[in-house]
């Protein structure tokens, strides 16, 4: 009789199942009849929960084909099993040596804002499951068409004017309004993460750097961004920034735009501050009070002090955005973040209803940047960029930084 | 002798005897078992020597009479597909006598809602396809007088040959010239004659391949021409793409008066930076107000209302019905 107590101790601990529990052990029994698919070992209820909604995402979409691969990530072409038609980009992370025990942070940062923020110019997430080995799956929208960088650096195949570039620029403009009205800092807007869908729609990519806006007195990176798109204050080494960092970002990709070679490209902060210093002036504590407060502040001779550049400098190489847009880029490239326009100011301002008219967006040009492109695009990993143009511009977010 | 069928039943009988049994009007299938009212007028010689096939050629040819949409008339080839799919579905079902009522009522249903688009691309295919045979009529046509003219060009200028080799010889005989020279002359005459002639060919060829494409020119058609859209009138450009973001559940002031607040909102090394405390007393706010009017039941079942019965619902299901009561057990 040793062993009765035990058995009615059992018994007791087993009735003792609280009232939340069992609702919802009812809702999985009720909805999941299939219970020869549960793996085997029984385990706690939420787990098996989240398996197997996991199990049920996972099975909706089929992978077709490897488009690339890189140290980061593989990217799939993929679709949905209900239908063949639909095409999906399916982005599979790698687990990497740097964090072996959890997920990498840009995969973190990625899901985490792509599926709050939904809007068209903004590449949709549709869904994250992951597959054997906790490997992580990000299915993303297809966008078939590569991205602005292509079009920028084919000056023999493409011709743009204007009109093209101001479609372009408001497409931007909103995907990044959209992202700072929700209180998400991009941090890294570059040509090459604008991609463009099938009906010519520019979508903004790679989440990898993004962070919502900080508390106040709790210190962000100043190692994002990269370099050639970086403000003035992040390479002052500013611990405290706003949205403005990404508006400056949009201001490089406009005079991009224009110019069709990168704006500022410098080869060292240092050669990346100079370039800012003779193409928009230097800051100093006339134009920018407070500038010289800041952590990496490089003092400047009264000789070498550049002006801030008067309208006329702009119109020299500029002219071909009119008066009007010249006027929205010097806006863009103020050197006091806090007189630089936010992106809901950049929208509200008049160059977008004065003539021309922003090309719709089925005429504008394209070039077939196909499956490759997609995939390429995809496995870098944020602030990295490819193609040798630039290999040293590559900046990896330094988390050590911001302890 | 020959066999004639009659697509109601199909059964094979003798000329003679269908003229014998029909003649006085419609009568009975004389075949044992088979009662089925026939009419001479309907026999026919068989096309095939399977009569199963006969019939399914009958068959198919009386349902794509009917469901005779084209490609271009659907948004996508997904759903072109799907009607291809359901029309064979329905042949197929008359073709081997499964629910031939139902199918029947439905053939005729859609014959009688769709009348004005079926006779409409009847016409057109009928137009296409005697434009086709116009068409190679023509060509064939150009091609027999093409080659007509090609003889009688030859014909002539043989006997131009013959003409000039005639004259130059009876030059030899009846004059006292270099007999070489008179041939040299004679030789040029022919050639002179003969370029002449094949330039007005070749200007006659000409005009005759133009006059041949006016005539054919309104038989041309293009396939695959989607219908035109009328261009909608522009819109005024928004550069927000139509998108308002706007606090529905609180009313953001322009300041916000807190001692934690006070420092970040003077420390040079905060403001230098561009940060700005106003984004973070917004963000708090739209913080504090984001779970409010969001209820779960109420989106799931929208959700579901709209989703198909696919894993989609049920995966929803269990989400909505974790989220929204016991959220203790989970995870």
């Amino acid at each position: 009789m040793a062993v009765s107590p035990v058995v009615t101790h059992e018994a007791t601990s087993n009735v003792k199942v609280t009232a939340a529990k069992a609702k919802s052990l009812a809702v999985r029994t009720n909805s999941f009849p299939h219970k020869t698919e549960a793996p085997p070992e029984k385990k706690q209820g939420g787990q098996e929960l989240a398996e197997r909604l996991n199990h049920e995402t996972k099975e909706k979409y089929v992978k077709d084909k490897k488009l690339g691969e890189g140290t980061y990530a593989i990217v799939y072409l993929g679709h949905l099993k209900a239908d063949p038609l639909s095409k999906v980009a399916i982005k599979k992370i790698k687990v990497n040596t740097e964090y072996r025990d959890g997920l990498s942070m840009d995969a973190i940062r990625e899901v985490k804002y792509l599926q709050e923020l939904s809007h068209p110019n903004i590449i949709a997430l549709h869904a994250v499951f992951s597959s054997k080995n906790q490997n992580l799956n990000l299915v993303l929208e297809f966008l078939p068409l590569g991205d602005l960088e292509m079009l920028i650096k084919d000056s023999e195949g493409i011709r743009y004017g204007t009109a093209e570039v101001k479609a372009w620029m408001g497409m931007l403009g909103r995907a990044v309004w959209f992202c700072h009205e929700n209180f998400v800092l991009h941090r890294d807007i570059k040509p090459n993460n604008l991609f463009i869908a099938a009906d010519g729609e520019v979508k903004l990519a790679d989440f990898g750097l993004a962070r919502s806006f900080s508390d106040p007195y709790r210190p962000m990176t100043y190692q994002v961004i990269t370099r050639w798109y970086r403000p003035p204050e992040l390479l002052y080494g500013a611990r405290f920034y706003s949205g403005a960092v990404d508006v400056w970002s949009m201001g490089t990709v406009f005079a991009e735009l224009i110019l069709r070679v990168p704006f500022l490209a410098g080869n060292t902060d240092i050669h990346q501050l100079e370039l800012i210093c003779q193409a928009v002036g230097t800051p100093t504590e006339e134009i920018w009070p407070g500038v010289s407060k800041l952590e990496g502040y490089v003092g400047y001779e009264k000789a070498s002090i550049v002006p801030v550049r008067g309208k006329d400098f702009y119109l020299a190489r500029f002219g071909t955005a009119g008066p009007v847009g010249v006027d929205l880029l010097m806006s863009m490239l103020a050197l006091d973040p806090r007189k630089r326009s936010t992106a809901r100011q950049m929208l509200e301002h008049r160059w977008w209803t004065s003539d021309p008219r922003p090309t719709a967006k089925v005429d504008l040009p394209r070039k077939g940047g196909g499956l490759e492109k997609m995939g390429d695009d995809l496995k870098r990993r944020g602030g990295e960029v490819e193609d040798g143009r630039g290999n040293k511009v590559a900046r990896k977010l330094n988390f050590g930084a911001t302890k | 002798m020959r066999f004639l069928v009659n697509p109601e039943c199909y059964h094979k009988m003798c000329e003679s005897c269908v003229d014998r049994i029909f003649s006085q009007g419609p009568a009975p299938c004389p075949v044992a078992g088979c009662a089925r009212t026939l009419r001479k007028q309907r026999f026919r010689k068989q096309t095939f020597e399977d009569l199963q096939i006969e019939r399914e050629v009958d068959v198919r040819r009386r349902v794509a009479a009917t469901f005779n949409r084209r490609e271009s008339e659907f948004q996508t080839l997904r759903d072109y597909n799907n009607y291809l799919e359901e029309v064979e579905t329905l042949t197929f079902n008359l073709l081997y006598n499964i629910d031939v009522a139902i199918t029947e009522a439905k053939l005729a249903s859609y014959a009688k809602q769709n009348a004005a688009d079926i006779a409409n691309n009847k016409a057109l295919s009928a137009q296409e396809s005697a434009s086709t045979e116009a068409r190679m009529a023509a060509q064939k046509e150009q091609a027999r007088l093409r080659r007509e003219a090609a003889r009688i060009e030859e014909e002539e200028e043989r006997r131009e040959r013959e003409e000039g080799r005639r004259e130059i010889i009876e030059k030899i005989a009846h004059s006292t010239d270099d007999p070489d020279k008179i041939v040299r002359e004679g030789q040029k005459v022919v050639l002179k004659k003969s370029t002449a002639r094949r330039n007005a060919a070749d200007r006659l060829r000409a005009q005759d391949a133009a006059s041949v494409d006016n005539a054919s020119a309104p038989l041309f058609q293009i396939a695959g021409l989607r219908p035109i859209t009328q261009p909608q009138l522009e819109q005024v450009y928004d550069p927000f793409g139509g998108y308002v973001v706007k606090p529905s559940y609180f009313e953001l002031q322009p300041s916000y008066a807190h001692p934690w607040l006070e420092k970040a909102k003077t420390d040079p090394q905060i403001l230098a930076g561009g940060y700005d405390v106003g984004e973070y007393c917004a963000r708090t706010m739209m913080e504090a107000c984001a779970g409010l009017g969001v209820f779960v039941e109420e989106e799931v079942a929208r959700r579901e209302r709209a989703a198909d019965a696919d894993l989609g619902t049920q995966s929803a299901a269990i989400a909505g019905g974790e989220g929204g009561g016991s959220g203790s057990d989970v995870l």
